[in-house]
């Protein structure tokens, strides 16, 4: 299957966030990084969901 | 706390306030006498006016009811932490209403002059050289307040008693201003006005050691940093002819930046992203979810709030 893509617009501020969050080690680029926040933050929006009381 | 050593005692008559010069390590205790009374609260930086507490940032960093353990801080561009709440028997104070004036009084109940915070302070304030235009909006210690569903700002009665009190200790040289609240006509003080006692005291250590550590950052800026330093002194304004705007990290430019996302991630993004605000715009909505990502991981304090380091 192909990938989708999406083209974020940044400024260069934002840029400059997320490569001095790069260069801490949490990833090793801007497209991983932006990745690895999709799959955290959808992850831990699940966990939230799963905590919620059946209703 | 014993072993402190007073230095001054006050009692602010109903009515009435009293500017102080509070030095750096000196504690300012504010005191109920009867129980009941709300007492409105400025400071300055004694050696620059300029430099004064400011209750939007102290809300943003502590909420909207600051107590023990919480500090005043002064406004952006210095933001630097004025006096720490050491004590506070009661954990009521306020920093969302402004000052009563004498417009309120004038407006809603007819008064052509009423006791008022504003003209309180100003009057007070008035003995370092100051105008009614330097008073700023107050810390309101012993007030009750809170926010109702709709959003709007309520007050009502408090439950304070004789001896209850807020310590103030100065984390630099300040012009500490408390009034008695001039509201007789509000549930603010209870439906009266009553004196309030001020002690100024040296702190001890052991005062001194309570006070968590607050960062140092480059953007704390003071005169010395202003491109114009020079404190305006006439009235009117007028365009200066050789303005050249300097706005930080300008211009703004934008570049894109383009991501692969494979079946699964479209499948997680289509489950969390927010359509209701960005409709088909997919872009945007997976630029918010990578910063909402950052602030979760990464702020160490709300709203921007600088973090209180650890000692």
């Amino acid at each position: 299957m192909t990938d989708t893509l999406v083209t974020l617009k940044l400024n260069q501020q934002q840029l400059e966030l997320m490569d001095r969050t790069i260069a801490q080690g949490v990833a090793p680029d801007r497209v991983s990084l932006v990745r690895l926040a999709l799959r955290e933050y959808a992850a831990a929006r699940k966990a939230e969901a799963g905590k919620e009381p059946a209703r | 706390m014993s072993g402190r050593q007073t230095i001054a005692e006050y009692v602010l008559e109903p009515g009435t306030g009293k500017a102080i010069e509070l030095l750096k390590g000196q504690i300012l205790r504010i005191e109920q006498v009867e129980g009941g009374q709300c007492a409105d609260f400025n400071a300055f930086n004694l050696h620059d006016y300029k430099e004064f507490m400011h209750c939007g940032r102290t809300r943003t960093v502590h909420g909207f009811h600051p107590t023990t353990g919480t500090f005043m801080w002064s406004a952006p561009p210095r933001e630097r932490a004025m006096l720490y709440i050491l004590k506070d028997t009661v954990g009521r104070n306020d920093v969302l209403f402004p000052r009563c004036s004498a417009y309120v009084y004038e407006a809603a109940y007819g008064f052509a002059v009423h006791t008022n915070c504003h003209d309180i302070q100003a009057e007070a304030q008035r003995e370092y050289g100051l105008t009614p235009d330097d008073v700023h909006d107050s810390f309101n210690l012993f007030m009750c307040t809170g926010v109702d569903a709709d959003g709007h700002a309520f007050m009502t009665r408090q439950t304070t008693k004789p001896g209850d009190h807020v310590d103030l200790l100065a984390l630099m040289d300040v012009l500490a201003v408390p009034n008695v609240c001039g509201a007789d006509v509000m549930k603010t003080s209870n439906f009266a006005l009553k004196p309030l006692k001020l002690t100024v005291f040296a702190a001890t250590d052991a005062d001194l050691a309570q006070v968590p550590k607050t960062p140092t950052l480059a953007s704390q800026r003071s005169p010395k940093d202003f491109r114009n330093a020079a404190i305006k002194s006439d009235r009117p304004l007028r365009r200066d002819p050789a303005y050249k705007p300097e706005f930080p990290n300008t211009p703004i430019v934008v570049t894109e930046l383009a991501v692969a996302l494979d079946a699964e991630e479209v499948a997680m993004f289509n489950a969390v992203k927010r359509s209701d605000i960005y409709g088909d715009d997919d872009a945007a909505a997976l630029r918010d979810l990578l910063f909402s990502w950052w602030e979760e991981r990464f702020l160490q304090a709300h709203a921007g709030a600088p973090a209180i380091e650890s000692t």
